[in-house]
Formats: C-alpha cells, structure tokens, sequence
C-alpha cells in the first residue's frame, strides 16, 4: 500500500520537477498561462493513468505464468468490475471535458478594445505584419524572417488569412497557433507577458519552402512599443532589453 | 445417363503448389486474402525505406542529404502506402483469410466481387506510386493533399492527379470489400454460429466494414471534386472564385478520422484472438467488448472536426466531448485484456508478446490522444512533432505491432509453417525498442517547437541531439524487420510442417488443417460458444454461451 502512495506522489510530482513540462515553453502570454495549466493536469492525469495500466498489463505476466499443463479457472466476466472500468474513465473524460470547456472560452476570448491590432497575411513562404491605422508593413521572405513587435501586457488583436495555401500561425513560446486560410479571417488576441525576442514558425505544409517559413516576434515595453510606433517601425530605437528565444 | 462423381480435393493440399495463373485468376478467399497481405508487407517495406530516409535528412541540424521537393514526394510516398496500401490492405487480407473460416463458410458471398476488389486495390497502388516516374514527380502535398496546395496552379505536377486516381481505385476497392464482408458475415455462418458466438475479430471486421461504408463515399467525393479542380476548371475549394478550403477539410477528415478507427478497430480484433489462447481462458467481458467496438465507430460519427481545432472554423467544444468520449470505449478493451489475462496460464510466445507491446505503445499513444482532444492542449500541439509521435504510437506501436503478431500466430494455418520463436523474439525486442526510441522523443521535439514536414530545422538547443536519438532508433527497427524477413525466408525454406492447431487456438480455423483446403472444412464440431474448438478438445471445461 505504501509502495502504490510512493508511486502515485512521485508520478504527480514529476513533470513538475525542473524547468518547464518536457520541454514544453513556460508560456509568455497571459493567454498561455491557462494552457500551460491545461498541459500540467493532463499530463499528470496522463501520467497517473499510464503507471496504473502498466502495471496492471506486466503484473500478469510476472504473476501468472505458465507453470504447469492445468486450466485456470474459466472465469469470463464480472458486471461489477465491468460497470467500474466503463464508469471511472467516464467520470475522468467528463472532469477533464471541465477543463477543457472554461479554459477554451478563457484562451478564445476577444476584447472589445484591443490595445492594437495587426493584420498577418502569410503567403508562400512568409508573412506579412500591417499595423492598423500605421503606415508600419512588415513583409519578410524565406531568406529574410520578417520581425513582429508586440507590446508586453497589452492586447494586440490578430486578424489573420493566408494569400494563397493553408499556413498556419505558431509562436511556440505561446503555446498557441492558429490557421491562416485563404477566404478566411481568423482573430484572436494575445497579451504577451515576458520582454523577450520568440521565434515563430507556419506549422501546416504549405510546399517547398515550408521549412523556412519562420519569423521572429519581439515582445518590447510599452514605452519602446510607443516610440517603435512613432518612428514608423524602425527596429534601430528599440533597446536589446530581454533574452533571446 | 451418365452420372458424375464429385471428389471433394483431398485436404491439406498446398496452397502454394498452383501456378501463377492459378494464382492470379483465384477467387479463393485464401488466396485472395494472402495476395492482399504479400501485397500489403511490400508497401510497408517501402514506406519503411522512405522513412529511413526521412530519418536519415533529418539525423541532424541543415542536412543537405534532400531537397525539399523530395523530401516532399517521399513524406507524401510514406503516409499514403503505410496508410492506404499497407495497415488497411492487410487487415482486408487478414479478414478475407479469416472471416470465412471463423465463421465455417466454405468462402466469401462473391468471390469474384472478392478478387476484382483486390485487382483495383493492385493498380490502385501502382497508379499512386507510378507518379515517380512523371514529369514533376510523384505527389508531394502530404497523405492529406490539402487544397490550395493541391491545387493545379501549385501542384502542377501529374503525380498528384495519378495520386488521385490511385486513391480513388483503392477507395472502390474498399467499398466493395466492405460489402462482401457483412454479406458474408450474416448469411453464411456454420449452424450454430450465431452472432453472439462470433469471434472478436469477425466482429470488430464488422464494424471496421460499416466505417468503411460511411467514410469511404466521402473520400471519394473528395478526390472526385479535386480531380474536377485541377482538371476541368471547378473551383470547389478556391477561395477566389467562391470555392472554400474549409470545405475540403470537412470532406477529406469525415473520411479521415474513421480512417484512423479502420485502421485499429481490426488489430484490436487480432489482439483479442492472441490474448485468450495464451492466457488458456476465454475472453473477459465478451459482449462488453463488441459493444465498445460498435460504440467507437457510431462515435467516430462525430470527431472529423478534433483535425480542425486550429482553423477557427468549427464548433471545437462539441468535436471535443466527443473525441474525449471515445477514450471509454477504448478503455473497455484494455480491461477486457486484462481481465483475460488476470489469474490466467499465461505463456509469451511471439504472437502474446507483440500483443503485450501493442498494449503498452497503443496504451501512450490513446493518453496522448486524450491530451489533444482539448483544444486548449492542441493549440500548440497540431502539425507538430508531438502529433507525428502520438500517431505512430497508434498506428505503428499498435497496428503495426498487431500485424507483427497475427503473422506469427496465423502464419502456420495460412502456410503451414511454422516460425522461429527464437528470431521471433529478436524480432519483437527490436521492434519494441527501436520503436520506443524513435518515436518517444518526438513527444518532447514537438513540445519545444518542431513542426511536422519540414526537411531541415535549425540548429536549436536540444533538437539535434532528439532527432539523433530518433534516427538511432530507425535504424534498431530496421534490424528488427531484417530479423523477420530473414525468419520468414529461413522457415519456407526449411517448411518444417506444422500441427493443425499449434498453439491451442479457440475458433474454427483451428479446427481445419494447415493450410486449409480448398472448401475450408471436413468436419465442424459442434458450435456452443465463441470458442467451438477448445470446447471440443476440453469437454470437461465446455460453457454453453451466446443464444
């Protein structure tokens, strides 16, 4: 019994133990603390279910090997057992359903008034960044990623569609991405809480260059992010406040 | 009047002792079943190559070994002949073999419905792979050729409508056999066979054919009105004439996720034979495991859209519970094997060990599953490497494990040779561990960033050193397949005959010789339970089951 306790506490324990979730980002958006939530409850549920069923599946096959020619007993069902194994992982899926249900509101959610707004086009095979009401177009190439500066803790609204194939939008140190489909305007806001320079990336096959697709995204104070502004985009103002990547 | 004297052909004639015309004008469920199977293993040892391949670019940071385009055609080669020509093929083959003789048929309801089914899945493949030999090469838009990209002002290649026709033929191909297997299933089983005595693998056919009739139109269409597309000026998924690319998504993973339940739900049958002849008992909570097996696919009605989550196109709460619901059927089986085993006689041949490895990779890959059923948890996950590991754990890990072990369970009833147990271990061993090594360190790969289909990345921390360790392990599995060629080469060989029934088996295929002759059965004996054989052979255990 106290072996089972050691093992289920160790197991809980884990993936907290050091820096970050298996090498999952620590999450540099408002929006990304509720996801790096999500992945610690269900990898630890995961990791709980994984242990029980692996021994559960190998203590058999220690236990109950061939030893000699005799049959076991020819036992072929028990409707307790078979309503508890159908009913426990029901109520586990419904409790993890709960999460999922108020955390994709939390990480969809929209403000009215965001702080700014930016239009993403990506294309074949980089992006393009339009500030609103700015003359600031950022347009990058294969060769040359293109930079994205956000303010931190400010809103930034995504509006985001593609010219031409499927891409999609992936800033992994946000733990978010999103499609970017011709036809389609996808919105979605970001609230970055780190200064720091992340590297993005298009996560869908969109032909050759796909691999090279990437882009850089530069979380600056509020204060550089107004002065950016006022210069119409001139990367040369901004301090090199922040760690890289 | 002359009379005619019908000989029935004298039992245990080799099945290999035919010509080739024989052979290739056969509308013998046997023969059908093993050329589906023969088939089915060459597609995996090519797409095993290409993957090699793929491993090899990518062992680590700004290879040059690749360009993208053919780095594209061989990820495309890959997915396709692993999904399309290998893991569905073989579980067709395995069940044209089977299905007749699990349930004492002398054969399939349309035999040569049966044989033009496999002819068109033949050609099918060829037309897919024959893109190679195209201007512009083979189709390099992914397994999942979505539009735009496929599109002809991108694709511009013939490969990708030879893909196309190829995927089309295979389709029909699988319809057919869908409708043979149900027909044949409930109208030509043995006195005494009923339903509720019908062992699990027909079952799970059963419901794997019923998907294949719900999903397989809507595959169909899709290609059809891509063809259209490219060909004939439709603009069905353009965006710029009024078309949708969304639309394309919708078809493509209607058929797509019940692909992914074609593509287990007849392993999981394998598995369940494997389990109760190794752990001498009957199979724990039967009729609960059929229910799970018609529970999944009547929920896989309703999570195409969990491949969506990202587009912001779809109800992702919805695509969501139900995706996480599917987690309980599954789970019913797990149990169902455990229960088989718990207090058993349990002895690990080949076949019970890959069974055992299909439970443990199967077992990560459904946990990961559950993980990315939360859109939350998939907003960082989709098209990532955490994706391609969570796949393979289900598809390789599992299916293919359960491929691995029918083989060297039924080999013996199919050829009448019997394996090496010893190369047979070797050959699981490596199998296990180069599998685990590959594909497990891809879960950390995606979580620090790498997306899938990308055929070189950069030399950031750590990602040199996961995709050196995932290579390794390419390699490992190699070893392993080359053990199982060599096992197979040295056993037909040497054609060391084999017992009727070697392993102690439960449903009738156990009953006839090995190989069974041509009308399948002699005799039968008396069908009482889901196990007719062993109660033949051990009265004195004998239960009365089913209706």
């Amino acid at each position: 019994m106290r072996n089972v306790r050691f093992v289920a506490t160790t197991a809980l324990l884990l993936p907290l133990a050091g820096c970050g979730v298996y090498g999952l980002p620590n999450g540099a958006t408002q929006q990304a603390q509720t996801m790096h939530l999500d992945w610690v409850v269900f990898s630890d549920a995961g990791l709980v279910v994984a242990v029980l069923l692996f021994a559960l599946i190998i203590a058999p096959l220690i236990l109950w090997r061939r030893r000699s020619d005799a049959y076991p007993p020819q036992f072929n069902r028990n409707n307790r057992w078979e309503i508890a194994y159908t009913g426990i992982p029901l109520l586990m899926v419904i409790g993890l359903f709960a999460f999922t249900f108020w955390d994709e509101e939390i990480v969809e959610r929209i403000t009215a008034h965001p702080a700014n707004t930016v239009d993403v086009v990506g294309f074949q095979w980089s992006w393009r960044f339009h500030y609103h009401n700015t003359n600031i177009d950022v347009v990058g190439t294969p060769q040359s990623p293109p930079q994205l500066v956000l303010p931190v803790d400010e809103t930034t609204r995504i509006d985001l569609t593609s010219s031409d194939v499927n891409h999609a939008f992936w800033i992994p140190a946000f733990l978010f991405k999103r499609d970017a489909i011709a036809g389609i305007s996808n919105h979605f806001d970001l609230q970055p809480t780190r200064l720091g320079v992340y590297r993005g990336v298009c996560a869908e096959f969109c032909g050759l260059d796909h691999a090279l697709m990437s882009f850089t995204v530069r979380v600056v104070s509020r204060g550089d992010f107004a002065r950016w502004l006022r210069n119409g985009g001139s990367s040369a103002i901004l301090s090199a406040k922040g760690a890289s990547l | 009047m002359t009379t005619t004297t019908v000989t029935a052909p004298a039992p245990g004639t080799s099945l290999v002792r035919h010509g080739v015309i024989a052979w290739l004008s056969s509308t013998d469920h046997k023969h059908i079943g093993i050329l589906y199977m023969c088939t089915s293993i060459f597609y995996f040892l090519v797409a095993g190559l290409l993957a090699m391949t793929i491993r090899a670019q990518l062992i680590q940071p700004n290879m040059t070994l690749l360009g993208p385009h053919q780095y594209a055609e061989i990820f495309t080669l890959h997915g396709t002949a692993m999904i399309f020509l290998s893991i569905v093929p073989f579980a067709l083959g395995l069940a044209n073999f089977l299905i007749p003789l699990q349930i004492g048929a002398p054969d399939m309801a349309f035999p040569r419905l049966n044989a033009f089914a496999y002819w068109i899945f033949f050609f099918g493949g060829l037309t897919i792979f024959s893109g190679v030999l195209v201007n512009g090469g083979a189709a390099a838009t992914g397994w999942t050729a979505f539009a735009p990209l496929s599109d002809i002002r991108i694709s511009t290649g013939g490969g990708q409508d030879l893909w196309i026709v190829g995927l089309l033929m295979t389709s029909v191909s699988g319809i057919l056999t869908a409708v043979n297997f149900i027909t044949t299933t409930f109208l030509y089983r043995a006195p005494g066979m009923t339903m509720w005595r019908l062992p699990v693998f027909t079952w799970e056919m059963i419901a794997t054919s019923l998907m294949i009739l719900l999903a397989f139109p809507s595959l169909a269409a899709v290609l059809a009105l891509l063809f259209i597309d490219r060909n004939f000026g439709g603009q069905f998924f353009d965006a710029g004439a009024g078309g949708n690319p969304v639309l394309y998504k919708h078809l493509f993973w209607f058929f797509g996720h019940h692909e992914v339940y074609i593509m287990i739900l007849p392993y999981f049958g394998v598995i369940t034979e494997i389990i109760p002849v190794f752990s001498r008992k009957p199979l724990f909570g039967y009729t609960g495991l059929v229910l799970s097996a018609f529970a999944i696919a009547g929920l896989s009605m309703g999570v195409w859209a969990h491949h969506m989550f990202t587009t912001g196109a779809v109800a992702n709460l919805f695509f969501s519970g139900v995706s996480f619901l599917i987690a309980v059927p599954t789970g019913i089986k797990f149990f169902n094997w455990i229960g088989t085993m718990w207090k058993g006689s349990i002895i690990l041949t080949t076949p019970m060990l890959f069974a055992v490895g299909f439970m443990l990779n199967f077992l990560i890959g459904g946990i990961t599953g559950v993980m990315i059923a939360s859109p939350p948890l998939d907003f960082h996950a989709e098209d990532t490497y955490f994706l391609i590991a969570h796949m393979h754990y289900v598809l390789g890990g599992g299916s293919l494990f359960a491929i691995f072990g029918a083989i060297y369970f039924w080999f013996p009833k199919i050829f009448g040779v019997q394996l090496s147990e010893r190369l047979g271990k070797w050959c699981f061993g490596l199998l296990f561990i180069g599998f685990n090594t590959t594909f497990f360190v891809m879960h950390i790969l995606g979580m620090m960033g790498m997306p899938r289909r990308i055929y070189t990345y950069p030399a950031l921390q750590g990602w040199g050193e996961l995709n050196f360790i995932a290579t390794v392990g390419s390699w490992i599995m190699a070893a392993g397949v080359f053990v199982f060629i060599w096992d197979v080469v040295s056993a037909s060989l040497a054609r060391k005959g084999v017992a009727d029934d070697p392993w102690g088996g439960n449903s009738l295929e156990w009953w006839t010789t090995s190989p069974p002759p041509e009308q399948n059965f002699t005799s039968l004996p008396p069908i009482r339970s889901e196990r007719p054989v062993f109660d033949a052979k051990h009265p004195e255990l004998a239960r009365r089951t089913g209706k």
